[in-house]
């Protein structure tokens, strides 16, 4: 059997956290029953970014040590599972979008730092598929991160504090304050924490996928 | 260090001019977007946000037909194996990042009065020449290290703008942005705009020197 980790809470958290949701906090106010999407939309753009920056020091990480396929898959399935988040924070903001602001797409500075986000991973995933046979793709895909994790302070936090943004104030403000109801905020927290330990969870799997095809890999080589 | 620096950007100038070749096909490129966008607007006239995006997206693409070939030239010829060799990663980029920023002033020069003067673009003020030359220098200071990914990846042209593109939004985002309020009339804030790009390029030119033995050396 195997030991358990933090982040096999999860299963505790998740189901508390989707409860906390739906049957304890409260309905904002103006913003009615939809605000409920925010114990969803805002853990996945959280795990986005946290992937992304996970992956970044993975990345740094490898092309400062030893340049093993373990170590390379680090921050290849972080940035895998930091796509996935990303698409989904696409899809439930766009929908939350289209409910309160009229249309599913307005390019707010975060809706396109978003966007540039899922660019950055389409365009790491081109890296890698032309890659395919090189042996040197860990350090290269590493080095690209590594240029694009540069670029994306940049987007994130520099621009959307230029230019105004239609995103609302109670939790993306300059004094980065949670202005939130106590119960709301608990939610929030709550299913922040949960997601957060369902990245590692599913990081961990992913990890440990890795270690097998690089094992089956190396006996058949040796083979 | 210095000294051969100094005599890789004297061969990466003598090379390239010899042939002439990307220079020329960017040039051209250039001239024939800009042509055709004048000639698709039939001489109608455009917002001043419809100029910017229209300036920008030809400088940017421009400086996609172009600015990997100082690398991909390198591993076509097979003279990358023998630079790798004998030459310091430092001195190599260097160089290229001085060919590269030099050819994107050039096109820069070539595109900006194409522009004005097919799209009856009114002659701007030293802010907007100012916004152009840090915008043409941060697009070439930031994708020289992607250029060199792009040349140890087959040199496969169309991904050399995949993966610049998400790299270089914020510049863009930055650069039309400015320049429809310059278009415009109203009072940019071209010195703020200038700082973001330097600050930009700043950060990507050195993480890139950082980066670079780690792309350029071979496994």
């Amino acid at each position: 059997m195997r030991a358990l980790r933090p982040h096999h809470l999860v299963h505790l958290l998740m189901p508390l956290a989707i409860v906390l949701a739906f049957a304890w906090a409260p309905a904002a106010d103006i913003l009615g029953e939809t605000s409920r999407i925010i114990y969803f939309h805002v853990p996945v753009a959280w795990i986005s970014v946290l992937a992304f920056a996970v992956a970044g020091v993975c990345a740094v990480l490898y092309l400062r040590g030893a340049h093993d396929p373990l170590r390379e898959a680090r921050f290849h399935n972080s940035m895998l599972i930091g796509s996935y988040a990303a698409l989904l924070a696409t899809v439930s903001g766009s929908m939350w979008a289209r409910l309160m602001w009229g249309s599913y797409w307005n390019w707010d500075p975060r809706e396109t730092s978003i966007v540039a986000l899922l660019l950055g991973c389409v365009a790491y995933l081109a890296l890698r598929a032309a890659l395919e046979t090189n042996p040197s793709r860990g350090r290269i895909s590493a080095a690209y991160l590594v240029v694009a994790m540069t670029a994306m302070p940049f987007f994130v936090f520099v621009v959307p504090r230029i230019y105004p943004s239609l995103h609302p104030d109670p939790l993306i403000n300059p004094d980065l304050k949670i202005r939130l109801d106590g119960e709301m905020r608990a939610a929030l927290l709550c299913s922040a924490v949960a997601f957060t330990l369902l990245y590692l969870y599913i990081f961990s799997i992913m990890q440990r996928i890795s270690r097998i095809t690089i094992t089956l890999e190396e006996r058949a080589h040796e083979e | 260090m210095l000294r051969a620096t100094r005599a890789h950007i004297r061969k990466d100038f003598t090379v390239e001019f010899r042939s002439r070749f990307a220079v020329s096909v960017a040039a051209a490129f250039a001239a024939i977007t800009t042509l055709s966008v004048s000639l698709a607007a039939g001489g109608a006239p455009l917002a001043p946000l419809v100029h910017a995006i229209l300036y920008w997206i030809i400088v940017f693409f421009s400086a996609m037909s172009g600015l990997a070939h100082i690398f991909t030239r390198e591993e076509e010829e097979g003279t990358s194996l023998l630079l790798r060799l004998v030459a310091p990663p430092e001195a190599v980029f260097t160089a290229k990042l001085v060919f590269n920023c030099a050819m994107l002033f050039a096109l820069a020069v070539i595109i900006t009065p194409l522009y004005l003067f097919f799209l009856n673009v009114g002659l701007p003020g030293p802010g907007f020449l100012a916004l152009a030359a840090s915008g043409t220098f941060a697009i070439a200071a930031s994708s020289t290290v992607l250029a060199a990914i792009v040349a140890r990846a087959g040199g496969k042209a169309a991904l050399f703008t995949v993966i610049s593109f998400p790299v270089l939004l914020p510049v863009l985002w930055i650069c039309i942005s400015t320049t429809s309020t310059i278009l415009l009339g109203a009072d940019a804030d071209v010195a703020g705009s200038a700082l973001f790009l330097l600050a930009f390029s700043g950060a990507l030119v050195a993480v890139s020197y950082m980066l670079f033995e780690h792309i350029w050396s071979e496994e």
